[in-house]
């Protein structure tokens, strides 16, 4: 099976500027994509979505909790505790996931997400290079690693 | 309109309450609020829904089982699928399953609102 095309990273890309754009009408700035390290330094917020069926490894979105403050109070939120910081990084990477199988396949299957909290780097699961994007929202930094890899 | 939502996200869950509540569809009443299909069957027992937004990627029950069950005990609900699974072919099995319309996600607050006009009206 193919691996990963220039077009489905770009997939993912997009779904990232969509996601803030159409939730809170401001666009993030895409300020880099490249070949990552197998440990990751991520921020202290982590939304991890694990991938089986034709892709197996993972999609990992990670923000500082002070940009998934502002993301919540734009959307009118007043809960901005932890749980719900983590809520809110576990719900990006489970929309970044589910609209990554319009490109890569329904046969696709996605977990609900898990979030963890810390900036202790993140190991990539499959690849010894994940795919990292790296973005500015609103000032703040942010990012998502895409570690995945083709079975069969 | 009584208004069930299902989401396993409590940020979902709070904006879609929020977004309805504001006014613009009338008077709504949110009867239940459910992490997962089978706390949305519950609170569908105790409080007959006229309309559901309805996840799909939940633990314990996700949306696409919980659909026929939901629709079992109150046949006159009219579910909005509001999901990131946007291919295709979830969406038509969701609504052969007998939901009356899907919302993607990521969504607007105006495309929420829009789509439960729409399934209140019956133009879907």
């Amino acid at each position: 099976m193919a691996a990963l095309k220039e077009t489905d990273l770009r997939m993912f890309v997009d779904s990232v500027r969509r996601y803030f754009d159409v939730t809170c009408r401001m666009s993030p700035e895409i300020t880099a994509a490249y070949l990552g390290t197998d440990a990751l330094a991520t921020h202290d917020f982590n939304g991890v979505v694990s991938f089986s069926g034709r892709f197996s490894g993972q999609v990992i979105v990670s923000l500082p909790g002070v940009a998934l403050r502002e993301l919540l109070l734009m959307q009118r939120e007043t809960d901005l505790s932890e749980a719900n910081l983590l809520d809110a990084v576990g719900e990006i990477a489970n929309t970044l996931a589910g609209n990554a199988r319009q490109a890569l396949g329904s046969s696709l299957e996605i977990s609900v997400p898990s979030t963890v909290r810390g900036r202790a780097g993140r190991p990539a699961r499959v690849r010894k290079h994940p795919y990292v994007i790296t973005f500015r929202w609103n000032t703040y930094p942010g990012l998502v690693c895409v570690d995945l890899e083709p079975l069969g | 309109m009584k208004l069930l939502v299902v989401d396993d996200s409590n940020m979902v869950r709070s904006r879609i309450a929020r977004i309805v509540q504001a006014g613009v569809l009338g008077e709504v009443t949110i009867v239940g609020l459910a992490r997962n299909g089978e706390e949305a069957l519950r609170a569908a027992r105790l409080a007959p829904p006229d309309v559901v937004t309805m996840d799909l990627t939940m633990p314990e029950m996700d949306g696409l089982a919980c659909i026929p069950s939901l629709l079992a005990i109150h046949p006159g609900a009219n579910i909005l699928v509001i999901s990131a699974l946007t291919d295709k072919s979830t969406a038509i099995r969701a609504l052969r399953l007998g939901a009356r319309g899907f919302l993607p996600k990521p969504f607007g607050d105006d495309a929420l609102r829009s789509a439960l006009q729409d399934l209140m009206d019956h133009r879907i």
